[in-house]
């Protein structure tokens, strides 16, 4: 079970309204390569996951997702909490305020909402491993282009932040593949899947 | 199927093989958090965002003292708790190094004893710690205190 704590994993303390950042910040919360995406992937994949230290490392990092998650909405809500009227029609933010005035939704940049078709639980250990050893390099690449074009200190703090997350992340899921290709009875890591032959016949 | 125990040959072909972390000696607290790990070996910075450039603790809007002091206790608590995160996924994978469980060890003691400090001067931050008191409905519940997401109380 998930139990809440009443803080933020880093600190957000933006002091600069500044909408067009918000929208293009709120992509690590329902975009493709997301916190949230991230989150629901690696929970979704403990299960079928044979190495049980392995299915303990998805629920730590898909928890940490989480954290991260809060952390993206509250840059959102504080890079557009004072968006005034005008701002509202004018800053690049008009098409998000019609739809959901100052409410946190999670979307990509380009405007789609959230969905599960951006990740994938295949229930084959070293296809999963794989799958998010790109999704970690894939968000480290937004972080990158968001570190690009944003300057306000306040925001790029825990920008980096989160980018540093992504490295940390792909060396562990690296080593939750070595530890599940030990746990392989046979040479050929392709001869069975061990989360469903698992009487398989030599 | 016969149990084959013998050693998988490493590298092999159409396998991706990642090398083990060996521990290195971790930053200190604040700056483990301003760098997002507490391996210095595990941070490979981005050239646009270089290390050591983040401020972190912020210059508070407020004047008030009480404001200061919880800040500053929250940052603390902040330091010691994302150093367990890091760490705690480091020992996911290194179950029996030592230095990690010591670490491990000697900071959890210290975030319990932080969580209930914090419940008892400004605010409870976790469910377990609305009840270190007496049994008041004042101190009950998520309503004192400023949301995480205000930035009031970094």
């Amino acid at each position: 079970m998930f139990a809440y704590e009443k803080r933020l994993q880093f600190p957000i303390k933006i002091r600069k309204t500044d909408p067009n950042t918000a929208k293009l910040i709120i992509s690590q919360y329902g975009g493709p390569d997301g916190e949230l995406s991230a989150s629901m992937r690696y929970l979704a994949q403990r299960y079928a996951m044979p190495v049980k230290k392995v299915g303990g490392l998805l629920t730590d990092i898909g928890v940490e997702e989480l954290n991260h998650m809060e952390m993206i909405c509250s840059m959102v809500y504080q890079l557009t909490r004072d968006v005034s009227e005008e701002e509202a029609k004018t800053a690049g933010f008009d098409a998000y305020y019609i739809d959901h005035t100052k409410g946190l939704y999670p979307q990509a940049a380009a405007g789609l909402p959230f969905t599960a078709i951006e990740f994938q639980s295949k229930g084959d250990p070293i296809t999963d491993l794989y799958e998010n050893l790109a999704a970690e390099q894939k968000a480290r690449t937004v972080y990158d282009n968001l570190l690009r074009v944003i300057t306000d200190p306040d925001v790029v703090a825990p920008l980096k932040f989160l980018r540093a997350r992504e490295i940390v992340h792909f060396q562990r899921f690296g080593e939750a593949l070595e530890m599940t290709k030990e746990s392989f009875e046979h040479p050929n890591y392709y001869f069975m899947n061990p989360a469903f032959d698992k009487k398989a016949e030599a | 199927m016969p149990n084959t125990t013998k050693p998988i040959p490493s590298p092999s072909l159409a396998m991706v093989n990642i090398k083990k972390q060996e521990w290195c000696e971790p930053y200190d607290l604040c700056t483990a958090l301003k760098e997002g790990t507490i391996f210095p070996c595990l941070n490979l910075t981005f050239y646009k965002a270089p290390p050591g450039d983040s401020n972190v603790k912020k210059t508070s809007d407020s004047d008030e003292k009480l404001q200061l002091n919880r800040e500053s206790f929250l940052s603390k608590l902040t330091e010691v708790s994302f150093a367990l995160n890091d760490l705690t996924l480091y020992l996911d994978t290194h179950p029996t190094c030592e230095n990690g469980l010591t670490l491990f060890h000697t900071l959890m003691k210290e975030r319990l004893e932080l969580l209930a400090s914090f419940a008892g001067e400004f605010y409870p931050l976790t469910q377990s710690s609305m009840i270190t008191g007496e049994c008041d409905p004042e101190t009950y519940g998520w309503g004192e205190g400023p949301a995480p997401w205000e930035g009031a109380c970094i």
